[in-house]
């Protein structure tokens, strides 16, 4: 499945604020770093050049994976405000 | 929100919330259904199936006429994939009851809107684009529910939960300590629009019949399997992966998906097909294991929230389990109301009657199956064995053929030892005879 176009494929109503805050003070302890391959809508991805995982919430599918794979909990976990965030087709 | 008194507040317009709603409107319960998405449905993908149970016609006589599902189940197929070959037992019935017994695909978005507008119209309100975020809870009863952005507060003396597979609001009750990865499994699907004539041709079926294909294997040795569900002119194909398994695996569902979608089994099927949507969600997996207790006072969990779902390796049942604890929860949450009582004594009466009714029964059952499923050789080596033996078994060389039992034991070697084979033969039967 090629992510790349994600946006065509899936409707969104993006709020201007992330619902999902990573505290990237606790990535480089992490050993396993799922976030960056478990995400369904691949959100997470590790930069080198900085070191940490860097998040983009736009995409977020809304599932919860990155929460149940994060152990450290590094993640302030919400769904989107009201009305926000991923729209399923009706039809 | 204010001005308006509820007797009851929803949380969630899925089949769970939606079934509580409409059962505790008919009651004549002033209901508040809540829901987070533009629309019910908006935010579930799911391309499934509603096994047949008695609760929604309990609440609308002609529900199988009215409700938009979009076809009815008369094939299914069970495939084994291994490395260069699949091996499928395939259930076609002829005997379609009337009215009918079985279960049907449908298409959730359309559905949940469907079926909210059922409780809205028997005079629930509905709320949508309304995120709760939490409960209100006063001296251990929980009373009301906090939402989210200048909202505020919302109050009332029974909440039900309909949240979802990740059951913020059981959580904050104390009912159970969080849902682990473990314990749940994530779904990701590719929805292919498919003209309903090729969809006939290919899968052996005439106009309102469906098919449901899954396969067991394929899936790189992560624990979980493939789906190729038909609705009416499209087809729903995804893959359901154990979260724990595909953490430690380090793979990534769209690969996963991908490859499942490319495979000789299901390609075909797809030919010229479109794709039109990607979506993910979350399934509970841990059957009775992470069914916390279901009450306590002034709040009911119902449905994924509840962890009430659950495949048995053969059939997957979940959204019959949550219309019926919506259904239980409606009836218990009215009498309560009626009496004045919502203690967490007196609520205990939903479980009771979920532990009395097919849902907790037979996640009892099948318990024994859903554990064995966290096993990793029935993903990776039994289906490797099973496509070696049936290719061995149909294959002609010129040479005298051997005992089943000779080709099985070559077959195993390398991939399962004696002692884990006698070990899962035990498991398997104590899980299914």
């Amino acid at each position: 499945m090629n992510l790349d176009d994600i946006f065509d494929l899936v409707s969104y109503r993006i709020h201007p604020e992330a619902h999902i805050v990573v505290d990237h003070t606790t990535c480089p302890s992490c050993s396993h770093r799922a976030c960056t391959f478990s995400c369904p809508a691949r959100c997470y991805e590790w930069s080198e050049v900085r070191g940490r995982v860097d998040f983009a919430y736009e995409s977020c599918l809304e599932c919860g994976t990155c929460l149940l794979v994060c152990d450290l909990g590094a993640l302030e976990w919400s769904y989107p405000a009201g009305g926000y965030g991923v729209r399923f087709r009706a039809t | 929100m204010s001005g308006a008194e509820f007797d009851a507040i929803v949380v969630g317009a899925g089949p769970a919330g939606s079934t509580a709603a409409l059962t505790l409107a008919q009651k004549g319960v002033k209901t508040l259904l809540l829901e987070r998405g533009e629309q019910p449905g908006s935010k579930n993908m799911f391309g499934g199936t509603l096994a047949w149970c008695p609760a929604p016609e309990e609440l609308i006589p002609d529900f199988w006429e009215q409700a938009p599902w979009e076809r009815e189940v008369v094939r299914r197929v069970l495939t084994v994939v291994a490395e260069g070959s699949a091996t499928s037992m395939v259930f076609r019935s002829h005997d379609v009851e009337r009215p009918f017994r079985g279960r049907v695909t449908l298409f959730r978005p359309a559905f949940d809107r469907w079926l909210a507008e059922q409780a809205r119209a028997a005079g629930a309100t509905l709320v949508c684009g309304c995120m709760v975020e939490g409960l209100v809870i006063r001296d251990g009863v929980v009373c009301g529910v906090r939402v989210a952005g200048s909202d505020g507060t919302v109050e009332a003396p029974l909440v039900v939960a309909g949240d979802g597979a990740l059951s913020f609001l059981a959580r904050e009750a104390g009912l159970h300590g969080g849902v682990h990865a473990e314990q749940v499994a994530v779904g990701v699907r590719a929805l292919y629009a498919l003209d309903e004539e090729d969809i006939h041709e290919r899968f052996g079926l005439v106009r309102g019949q469906g098919a449901t294909n899954e396969f067991l294997g394929g899936t790189a040795g992560v624990r979980g399997g493939g789906f190729v569900y038909t609705q009416t002119d499209s087809l729903s194909v995804g893959v359901v992966l154990h979260l724990d398994s595909l953490k430690a695996r380090g793979l990534a569902p769209y690969d996963l998906l991908e490859t499942f979608v490319d495979s000789a089994h299901v390609a075909p099927l797809l030919r010229g097909a479109q794709l039109v949507e990607y979506s993910a969600h979350l399934l509970p997996e841990a059957g009775l294991s992470m069914v916390p207790r279901l009450s306590t006072s002034g709040l009911l969990v119902t449905g994924d929230a509840g962890g009430l779902c659950y495949t048995n390796g053969l059939t997957q049942e979940g959204m019959n389990l949550a219309m019926t604890s919506g259904h239980a929860a409606g009836l218990v949450g009215a009498t309560a109301l009626a009496a004045g009582d919502l203690s967490a004594g007196r609520l205990r009466a939903y479980d009771d009657r979920l532990r009395a009714s097919f849902v907790l029964r037979d996640m009892k059952t099948f318990d024994r199956a859903i554990h064995l499923l966290k096993g990793d050789r029935l993903f990776s080596a039994y289906p490797e064995v099973v496509g070696a033996v049936m290719g061995q078994l149909y294959a002609s060389d010129g040479r005298p053929k051997r005992r089943i039992g000779r080709m099985a034991r070559e077959a195993l070697r390398g991939r399962v030892s004696l002692r884990d084979l006698a070990g899962d033969l035990i498991r398997i039967g104590r899980s299914y005879l």
